[in-house]
């Protein structure tokens, strides 16, 4: 069996930050693996490691400064990587699913894997649509948010954990080929080992433009915009206890219980 | 000229620092103040290959070379130089049998400590011998095939958590010149007449295993010594530029993570109606850490890198040694300064840092004794 594994550098940002227009100012952000993405990582190199998986493929979209960032799936297990890139995309404002759709799926087309996993979204702009978007492009059935995955794939069938909201999970089989968007807690992702940094470096990445994939570059034009951005008022909620820690932490029980967080 | 780190060693660093972050901080109060070994953690560093990251990869381990052990070092005692030293502790010893050791000894004693399986030491000092290490009094006596050991080993690093240890021991009381008739010989902790005696009350680094080993009429196999007999002295010295280095990064980190926690709290701390870090009595003081910090790094990068070329670096080892040790005491004392009464309990790391700090101008060579090996070499007075 062979995987798919799409990741993304994201943004990260400092707890103190200031907004310039629509952006968070430079001097704030900070980059690293998509959380999601790590979670999804594991899962395919445990797959590996049982044996299941044959090989494992990374593919993202991003410039060449990402690439020690995608080199963390390769230090972690991933056999080889494919970055996509074009000057078509560094002039483009806002990267919309369409576009990431389009571009993925023609990797997905080349590479003919028998299953996709993606993160359930990206941790900075949380379109959370990605997945379940290339698998309706490339015709194949999805699983979303999956929080496990039966390593017995019977029949090309994945069988998979899906988390409901209300803290209701179920269980659904999906045929393969596949996509499906991975949960943090899947597992638990391990450190890159130092071995696996250092042979990360001997590993392939292969870099795409656009036109290696056949995709146009009208098709990668989005229609949304971006109007504003800001951060909400919020409003100052604290109470404070004071007591022995069994008083306050009775009080504390009792309030979770009234808002309904505690059974 | 290079000052940048390649792509692959900053991906080291950000990975250590990631699991330092997740795995060290949160527990690092405990083990200070229990004094207890933190084996969980060192299992976790383990499968990370963050032990004996300097073993050859065919033995198990990564392969790195003393600048990126210097990286790794550094960050990890920049979270906290306890259970740093112990995670880097664990294949103490190993640089002479991956040097001097044949195929056999490799594979016995440099695998398991690089798969995390086996924690290894180093015993050199003895209750009567410290700097002057030409006193070494512990005997080892050939019997038949096998060495017969007596004697005692102090403040050994994984005294009573190691698996094995090199032992400097004395193979040869006629030899002429102090510096010959010693060998190194593996010491198995599980043999009969091994024991030891775990050392407490230790200023800092108190997650990190001190103790004292007693020999008594120990046997080990003939295939424990390690390179050639009575020759251990010149085949140790040739690790000192390395290890002094070693010693250096661990300066490095600790004056890292005090300016560090200083820098944090000084902007977060608030009197007279702004934080602290608006005064330019503390800017002058975090200008200072920063700069002693930098020079020092430079200055251990710089040695570290020439020992990977294979470089002669004594002079320069000991003054990365005795410089960065001082720049760790002198940031984490200011630390403590700009942390005022929060910083003098353990609350904040710096307390701990300050206390941690002090071993690096003690171990591995006091400063007196580094600056005698820079002042000879200025001098030109040789060994």
């Amino acid at each position: 069996m062979k995987i798919l594994v799409t990741v993304k550098e994201v943004a990260t940002v400092e707890d103190e930050f200031e907004i310039e227009g629509t952006e968070i100012a430079d001097q704030y952000l900070g980059a690293d693996l998509n959380e999601w993405d790590d979670y999804a990582i594991e899962e395919a190199v445990q797959l590996q490691e049982a044996g299941v998986a044959d090989e494992v493929v990374t593919v993202t979209i991003g410039p060449e400064d990402c690439e020690q960032t995608i080199r963390q799936a390769l230090a972690k297990g991933a056999d080889r990587a494919v970055r996509v890139w074009d000057d078509a995309l560094e002039g483009v404002d806002l990267l919309d699913v369409n576009a990431k759709t389009q571009i993925l799926s023609a990797v997905v087309e080349e590479e003919d894997p028998d299953l996709v996993l993606t993160g359930v979204q990206a941790g900075d702009d949380s379109f959370a649509a990605t997945g379940v978007s290339v698998a309706e492009e490339i015709g194949a059935q999805w699983g979303a948010v999956v929080n496990h995955l039966e390593h017995e794939f019977d029949d090309g069938v994945a069988s998979v954990r899906r988390e409901l909201e209300g803290g209701v999970e179920e269980l659904t089989d999906i045929e393969l080929p596949a996509v499906l968007t991975i949960q943090t807690g899947i597992n638990e992702p391990r450190y890159a080992s130092l071995r696996g940094i250092r042979q990360a470096q001997r590993k392939e990445l292969d870099v795409q433009g656009l036109a290696d994939l056949g995709v146009d570059e009208g098709e990668i034009e989005g229609d949304l915009t971006l109007t504003d951005m800001y951060e909400p008022e919020s409003e100052s909620d604290a109470t404070i206890w004071e007591g022995s820690p069994e008083e306050t932490a009775a009080e504390l029980g009792e309030m979770l219980r009234n808002k309904g967080v505690a059974p | 000229m290079e000052f940048g780190l390649s792509e692959e060693q900053e991906q080291i660093r950000e990975e250590v620092e990631r699991f330092a972050k997740n795995e060290i901080v949160p527990e690092a109060e405990k083990y200070d103040v229990e004094e207890t070994f933190p084996h969980e953690i060192v299992d976790k560093a383990a499968d990370m290959g963050l032990v004996g990251s300097s073993i050859p990869i065919e033995y198990g381990g990564a392969g790195y070379s003393t600048l990126e052990s210097v990286l790794i070092a550094e960050e990890l005692f920049s979270w906290d130089p306890g259970i740093a030293l112990s995670i880097m502790a664990c294949s103490f010893g190993t640089e002479a049998i991956r040097e001097f050791g044949n195929e056999d000894q490799k594979e016995r004693f440099l695998e398991p400590v690089a798969m995390g399986e086996k924690i290894s030491g180093a015993a050199i000092s003895e209750p009567d011998t410290g700097s002057d290490v030409s006193s070494v009094s512990t005997r080892a006596e050939k019997d038949g095939d096998e060495w017969v050991v007596n004697g005692n080993k102090m403040w050994i690093t994984n005294g009573t958590v190691g698996d094995f240890f090199v032992v400097l021991c004395k193979t040869n009381p006629d030899a002429e010149g102090r510096y010959n008739g010693f060998s190194q010989i593996v010491v198995e902790s599980d043999r009969d007449g091994f024991s030891s005696d775990k050392i407490t009350g230790k200023l800092g680094i108190r997650a990190s295993d001190t103790a004292e080993l007693i020999f008594d009429d120990v046997r080990v196999p003939e295939e424990n010594l390690i390179g050639t007999q009575d020759a251990a002295f010149m085949q140790q010295m040739q690790f000192f530029d390395a290890t002094r280095t070693g010693v250096a990064a661990q300066g490095v980190g600790i004056a890292k993570g005090a300016l560090r926690a200083a820098l944090e709290y000084a902007q977060d701390r608030e009197q007279f109606g702004q934080p602290i870090s608006e005064f330019q009595a503390i800017q002058h003081k975090l200008a200072d850490m920063a700069t002693q910090t930098e020079a020092a790094r430079n200055l251990t990068y710089k040695a570290a890198w020439n020992v990977d070329q294979g470089n002669d670096i004594t002079k320069l080892a000991s003054m990365a040694k005795e410089y960065t040790s001082r720049v760790a005491v002198d940031v984490s004392n200011e630390a403590v300064q700009i942390h005022g009464g929060s910083g003098y309990v353990n609350d904040f790391p710096v307390e701990r840092f300050y206390r941690d700090s002090k071993i690096t101008q003690i171990y591995e060579g006091t400063s007196e004794i580094q600056k005698n090996v820079i002042a000879r070499e200025l001098l030109g007075k040789g060994f």
